[in-house]
C-alpha cells in the first residue's frame, strides 16, 4: 500500500479513482495523523469542522493499514451510510479487497427461537401484531442475514419486533436449540473474521461493558478503534457503565413464564400466579408516579414510605418468582433463562435501592406505561482510561464538535484520555462570506415567562424573507408547540413539526415542499444534512443549556461542587457549547451554501460566557440588526445567487 | 467631583468606523478587562444600536458583554449603552457620545469624552469642555493614540 499522503495527493489514488475529489490540506493532515496514530498505537482526538471530509480521512488510513479495525458511529443510519455509501467508494479507489462487515445491535436480528416460540401461540397477540408476525414468518424463509431492516414493509416500531428478536435478557446463548443457525451468532462470527467492522456506539459500549455477553466480544480482537460522532460518547458510555432495571423487563419475565406455562409446563400453575404477582407489583410501582412521563431523583423518591413499601412488595414478588422457578429448574431452557434473569434482577434491584453508594447517581424515568430505574456513574474517566491503556492499541475519536473555546479538555477530561494527541481542523468553508449570525435586539430575557410572541415575530420576518426553507430549532417542546400554533395562523408555508411523523419522513416532506418551515427539538439539532438553497435560515430559540432538573446532571453538578469545582463553567457551559455547535452546524453544509443563523438568546451578548460560545462557533459575520439578516436572505433570492446555490438536495437523516 | 478625560481625534474615521465610536469601543473593552462597569451615553437610539453593533462585532477574544437600555438581565451588564440618562445611574464611569453635556450625578467618578476631527463636532466638544470646566470638573486632554499605549497598562 502506498503511504496515506500519496493516496491523498493531487495525482494519488483518490484523485484518480473518485470523481470530483480535490485534495484539501486539512483532510490530508487528518489522514496523516490517523495513519501515525495507527502506527504508534496512540490515542488521537480530532475535531474536524464541517466539510473537512473526515470520513475519508479516517477510512483510508484504516483500510491502508494491515490492522483489524472497529469503526463506530452514532446511529444505525449513519452506520448504513458509512457502509453502503462511503466504504465502497474508498475500497474501489484503493483497490482494497479487505473484508468489511456491518454489524448492528442484537435487536436488529431475527431470533429463530423466539419466532418459533410465538409461532403456535397466537392468543397473546392483537390482530395487527398477528399480521406482522405472518409477514416476518414469510420473510424468515428467504432471508440470509436475518437483518430485520430488510423487511421494509414493517414499521420501525412494529409491535411484533420484541417477539421475534432477542434481548440480552431472554437470549439462551449457547443453550439455545437454534444456536447454530442464529443470525446474530453468524453476524458476530463474520465480524470477528473481518478486517473492518462498522458498529454503532451503543453496540460498542454494550460489548465493552460486557452488557451483551455470550457471543465472544469483538473489541479484544481489534487493533484500532475509531469513533466518529465522538462527542456523543461520554453520555452513551456512562449509560453502559451503569445499570438499569425497568418494570418492562420484569413484566416480560412474567410474560415469558406465562408462555412456558401455557405451552409446555401446563402442570405448573404457580408459574402463572407468581408471574402475575410480579407483573402487578411492577405496574404498581409505575402507578406511584404521575401519568405524564418524567425523570427524577430516585434517591429522593426512596425516602418516601409509599415508594419503599412498593419496593418491598416488588422484592417479595421477585423472591416468590425466584422460589417457584427454582422448583422447576432444568425442566425447560426458556424457563431456566428466566431464572437467570430473576437472579440478576434481584441483585440489581438491591443495588438500585442502595442509597449509600458513593460516586453514582440514582435516577428514574417514566414512560406512559413503565418505569426505569438507573444507576449511573458520575464519572467514567478512570474506568475508560484503564480500558484504553491495556492492551495497547490505537484509539481515534473524531467529530465536528469536540472543542470548547479552542481546547479539548472538556472531552478528554470526561473520557480520561490524558495521553491523547489532539488535532483541531477548521472547516474549509468561508464562514464570514457564507454565513451571518444574528442575535436580535430587545428580546425578552430567556428566563422570561412569555417569549413566544417575540419568537413568532422574529420567525415570521425570517420565514417571509427566506420564503420558507428554514429550520426553527427549540430547546423545549413547550416553546415549539407555542410557536407552531401561532405560525399556523400566520403563514401559508407548510409547517412541519417534529413528533407528527418520523424524522426521515418529516425531512422528506420538508425537501419536497420547497418552502417548508421545519420546527424541531433535539433530534434535529444533530445529524441532519440539508444542503444548498433548501436550507437558508436556522433559528435557535435559546442557548441549549441542559435542563437543570435532569437528575443525572443534577448529581454531576452536586458532585462537582462537593469537590470545589465550578459546575457552571466545567459542566453546563461546555455541554451547551457542544450542543450549540451541533445546532449551528445544520446551516452551512457545503462550500457554496449561504445562510443566516439567528439565535434568540441575548445572553450570548450580555453575559461573560458569551465569549466562550462565540469563540467556539465558526467565524460567521455578526449582526444584531434583524433587518440585516432579512436583507441577507432577500439577496439569496435573486436569480444570480439562486443558480449558485442550486444543488441536488442531499439528505442524510439519522435516527437510532 | 469626577475627572473628565477628552481624547483628541485626528481622523474622522478609524477602521472605517466613526472615530468617536471606535474609540468608545476600545475604552469599553479596556474598562471591561479591568472589571470596571461603564455606561456609554449616546445621542440617539440609532447611534446606540450602532455602538451595540460595533461591540458585538469585536473579535471573540476581545469580547465585551454589553446591553442596550431595554434589554438584558435585571442586574445589568459590564457595559450598558443608552440614549437617555438612566433614572438611576449605578456605573462609576461614563463614556459620553452625546452632543450636549449630560448632567451626571455625583456618583460618577470618571467621564470620557472626545474631540472629533470634524469641525462642527469639534465645536460642540469645545462647548462641552467649557461646560465641564464651569461645573468644576477636573479636566484632562490626551491624544487618541495614548489609548493604545495604555491598553496594556492600568493608566486610563
Amino acid at each position: 500500500m502506498p503511504s496515506v499522503k500519496t493516496i491523498f495527493a493531487r495525482d494519488g489514488a483518490l484523485s484518480q479513482g473518485v470523481q470530483g475529489f480535490i485534495p484539501r490540506a486539512a483532510q490530508t493532515e487528518m489522514a496523516v495523523s490517523v495513519e501515525k496514530a495507527i502506527n504508534d498505537k496512540a490515542q488521537l482526538v480530532v475535531e474536524a469542522g464541517t466539510g473537512t471530509g473526515k470520513t475519508f480521512a479516517y477510512l483510508i488510513p484504516a483500510l491502508a493499514s494491515d490492522k483489524k479495525v472497529i469503526v463506530s458511529t452514532g446511529t444505525k443510519n449513519l452506520q448504513e451510510q458509512l457502509f453502503h455509501r462511503d466504504l465502497p467508494i474508498v475500497k474501489q479507489a484503493l483497490g482494497s479487497t479487505k473484508k468489511t462487515v456491518l454489524l448492528k445491535g442484537r435487536a436488529n436480528y431475527l431470533c429463530l427461537h423466539r419466532l418459533a416460540q410465538h409461532g403456535g401461540n397466537s392468543t397473546l397477540f392483537e390482530k395487527q401484531t398477528l399480521h406482522q408476525l405472518s409477514q416476518v414468518r414469510e420473510w424468515a424463509n428467504s432471508t440470509k442475514s436475518g437483518d430485520m431492516g430488510e423487511l421494509k414493509s414493517l414499521p420501525e416500531d412494529a409491535k411484533v419486533l420484541p417477539f421475534v428478536t432477542s434481548t440480552v435478557d431472554n437470549c439462551l446463548g449457547k443453550d439455545c436449540p437454534d444456536y447454530d443457525d442464529c443470525y446474530l451468532v453468524r453476524a458476530r462470527r463474520k465480524a470477528l473474521d473481518a478486517d473492518m467492522v462498522v458498529v454503532n456506539h451503543h453496540l460498542f459500549f454494550a460489548d465493552m461493558a460486557l452488557k451483551d455477553t455470550g457471543f465472544g466480544e469483538l473489541i479484544p480482537e481489534a487493533d484500532v478503534v475509531l469513533f466518529d460522532e465522538a462527542h456523543q460518547i461520554p453520555d452513551i458510555a456512562s449509560e453502559y457503565f451503569g445499570e438499569a432495571l425497568s418494570s418492562r423487563q420484569l413484566a416480560e419475565m412474567g410474560s415469558d413464564m406465562e408462555v412456558v406455562y401455557r405451552t409446555k409446563l401446563k402442570d405448573a400453575g404457580q408459574l402463572s400466579k407468581a408471574a402475575e404477582k410480579l407483573r402487578a407489583s411492577a405496574m404498581d410501582l409505575r402507578l406511584q408516579f404521575p401519568q405524564q412521563p418524567q425523570k427524577g431523583n430516585w434517591q429522593l423518591a426512596l425516602d418516601k414510605q409509599v415508594i419503599r413499601n412498593q419496593i418491598d412488595r416488588l422484592t417479595d414478588a421477585l423472591e416468590l418468582v425466584y422460589e417457584v422457578l427454582k422448583v422447576h429448574l432444568g425442566r425447560d431452557k426458556d424457563l431456566d433463562s428466566v431464572y437467570e434473569r430473576c437472579v440478576q434482577a434481584r441483585a440489581r434491584l438491591s443495588r438500585l435501592t442502595d442509597t449509600e453508594k458513593q460516586g453514582v447517581s440514582l435516577w428514574y424515568e417514566t414512560t406512559p406505561k413503565h418505569i426505569i430505574l438507573h444507576l449511573t456513574p458520575l464519572s467514567i474517566a478512570k474506568r475508560f482510561a484503564e480500558y484504553v491503556e491495556t492492551p495497547k492499541r490505537s484509539w481515534i475519536f473524531t467529530s465536528a464538535t469536540l472543542m470548547v473555546d479552542g481546547g479539548f479538555e472538556h472531552f478528554t477530561g470526561q473520557m480520561g484520555l490524558k495521553q491523547a494527541r489532539t488535532l483541531g481542523l477548521e472547516s474549509p468553508f468561508d464562514y464570514p462570506e457564507q454565513a451571518l449570525l444574528c442575535v436580535p435586539r430587545y428580546l425578552p430575557e430567556p428566563t422570561a415567562k412569555d417569549r413566544s410572541s417575540a419568537l413568532v415575530k422574529v420567525s415570521l420576518e425570517l420565514i417571509r424573507a427566506s420564503k420558507g426553507r428554514c429550520f426553527l430549532l427549540f430547546t423545549s417542546h413547550y416553546m415549539l408547540r407555542q410557536v407552531a400554533q401561532a405560525l399556523e395562523e400566520l403563514i401559508t408555508n407548510p409547517i412541519l413539526v417534529q413528533g407528527t411523523t418520523s424524522k426521515g419522513a418529516l425531512l422528506e416532506e420538508y425537501l419536497s415542499s420547497g418552502n417548508g418551515v421545519l420546527l424541531g427539538t433535539s433530534a434535529f439539532w444533530e445529524g441532519v444534512d440539508v444542503r444548498g438553497s433548501d436550507l437558508t435560515c436556522v433559528l435557535i430559540d435559546k442557548l441549549p443549556f441542559a435542563a437543570p432538573d435532569d437528575p443525572l446532571l443534577e448529581a454531576k453538578i452536586a458532585d462537582c461542587k462537593k469537590h470545589g469545582g465550578n459546575p457552571f463553567a466545567q459542566i453546563q457551559i461546555p455541554r451547551a457549547v457542544i450542543a450549540l455547535k451541533q445546532g449551528a452546524g445544520r446551516l452551512i453544509r457545503d462550500t457554496s451554501d449561504k445562510g443566516v443563523l439567528v439565535i434568540c438568546d441575548n445572553r450570548l451578548v450580555t453575559r461573560d460566557y458569551g465569549r466562550i460560545f462565540l469563540a467556539s462557533l465558526p467565524a460567521m459575520q455578526r449582526t444584531r440588526t434583524l433587518d440585516n439578516a432579512v436583507m441577507f436572505l432577500q439577496q439569496l433570492q435573486s436569480p444570480h445567487t439562486e443558480q449558485q446555490c442550486a444543488h441536488e438536495p442531499e439528505l442524510k437523516e439519522t435516527e437510532v | 467631583m469626577a475627572d473628565v478625560t477628552f481624547y483628541l481625534l485626528e481622523q474622522e474615521e478609524l477602521d472605517h468606523k466613526p472615530a468617536p465610536q471606535a474609540l468608545a469601543c476600545q475604552l469599553a473593552a479596556s474598562l471591561y478587562r479591568q472589571k470596571q462597569a461603564c455606561l456609554i451615553l449616546c445621542d440617539s437610539q440609532q447611534q446606540a444600536e450602532q455602538m451595540d453593533e460595533l461591540l458585538w462585532q469585536l473579535p471573540a477574544n476581545a469580547f465585551v458583554p454589553h446591553n442596550l437600555s431595554g434589554e438584558g438581565p435585571p442586574r445589568g451588564t459590564p457595559v450598558q449603552i443608552s440614549w437617555e440618562l438612566p433614572q438611576r445611574l449605578s456605573q462609576p464611569v461614563v463614556i459620553n457620545l452625546q452632543t450636549q453635556c449630560p448632567s451626571l450625578p455625583g456618583s460618577v467618578r470618571q467621564i470620557y469624552d472626545f474631540v472629533p476631527a470634524e469641525e462642527t463636532q469639534k465645536q460642540h466638544a469645545r462647548d462641552r469642555y467649557k461646560h465641564y470646566r464651569a461645573a468644576g470638573y477636573q479636566l484632562d486632554t490626551r491624544p487618541a493614540s495614548s489609548l493604545d499605549e495604555s491598553e496594556h497598562g492600568k493608566d486610563l
